[in-house]
């Protein structure tokens, strides 16, 4: 058993010395980065919430004043949302809180990009299992209907197939380009 | 680094968001926020339309319930565009379940269904269900 425990430990200090003589500790600390944020971003809620593998690509740094700012009601993509911001509340305009879980039952709008002119599909997913957030407050309504027509009504809570009915807050998570030929 | 810019760009998979248009669109924008994407549903909640829809049309009865269920009698769109939707809904999601001598809904047929809605979709579904069951 001793001699076993040499063995190995001649064999994680032989590693060790080539490892330290053939790289620096930048070049690990650079890949192993790399390595964690490409193993983490597919899991996030955004890239479940994108089932179909469609994400944001409209520029919000170009845009200036409310418009571009997703802590506002104003903000571009928050043309019909209903409810409070998650970006106030720990998360984000495409990420829920932690501790939170993203509905996957939602409703989905379009709101007009003030910067390159294109409508985009909007979906409005609500963050379940918490209390209301309580932080900026929005109430828009640009393409909702009454309530009869619930798939097209903000003001109903949309925690369905979570673990919890608990409302937190609201993402606009960006599903497409909708062009009308 | 740019290498390790590149990675993670490609990881988060920013990309020109795709173009929907068409029934795509009519399913993205009246649908799917339920149906969702895939059009797996939510049990308990929404039913299923993947491996599912196609196999109403299998059983009498089953072609009019689906063009009369709420979400398509009631949906926001003209007759043209609810058959368009409904069509292609069948083709994605239903496409092997479908009868050998299916033919795509039209306007017209939309138009007359959708105006004599489901009294009691519950009774109705579990009904179909069973023929569906049975006819295996």
């Amino acid at each position: 058993m001793i001699d076993r425990r040499r063995w190995l430990d001649r064999f994680v200090e032989v590693f060790a010395r080539q490892m330290a003589q053939r790289t620096s500790r930048r070049s690990v600390l650079t890949r192993f980065g790399s390595f964690l944020v490409g193993a983490t971003l597919p899991v996030l809620p955004v890239a479940r919430a994108a089932e179909d593998g469609r994400l944001p690509p409209p520029d919000d740094a170009a845009l200036k004043g409310d418009a571009g700012d997703p802590k506002s009601c104003n903000y571009w993509r928050h043309c019909a949302i209903d409810g409070f911001l998650c970006a106030c509340c720990g998360g984000s305009q495409n990420a829920c809180p932690p501790g939170t879980e993203m509905s996957p039952v939602t409703w989905i709008g379009t709101c007009r990009h003030p910067g390159d002119g294109k409508d985009y599909i909007i979906s409005y997913n609500d963050c379940c299992g918490q209390s209301l957030c309580l932080r900026c407050r929005c109430t828009r309504t640009e393409g909702e209907k009454p309530l009869y027509f619930t798939s097209k009504n903000n003001d109903l809570l949309w925690c369905f197939g979570t673990k919890s009915r608990a409302v937190n807050c609201s993402v606009a998570v960006v599903l497409g380009v909708a062009t009308r030929s | 680094m740019i290498r390790a810019v590149a990675v993670v760009l490609v990881a988060a998979g920013i990309a020109t968001a795709a173009d929907v248009s068409g029934p795509a669109l009519d399913y993205t924008l009246n649908c799917q926020g339920c149906h969702r994407a895939d059009g797996s549903g939510t049990p308990g909640s929404v039913p299923a339309l993947a491996g599912s829809v196609g196999k109403f049309l299998r059983v009498r009865g089953g072609r009019e319930y689906v063009a009369r269920v709420p979400g398509v009698a009631q949906a926001p769109l003209d007759d043209a565009a609810t058959a368009g939707v409904l069509n292609w809904i069948l083709e994605r999601f239903g496409r092997d379940d479908l009868p050998a001598d299916f033919s795509p809904y039209t306007a017209a047929e939309i138009g007359g269904l959708r105006r004599s809605p489901l009294t009691d979709v519950e009774r109705v579904r579990r009904e179909l269900l069973e023929a569906i069951a049975r006819a295996r």
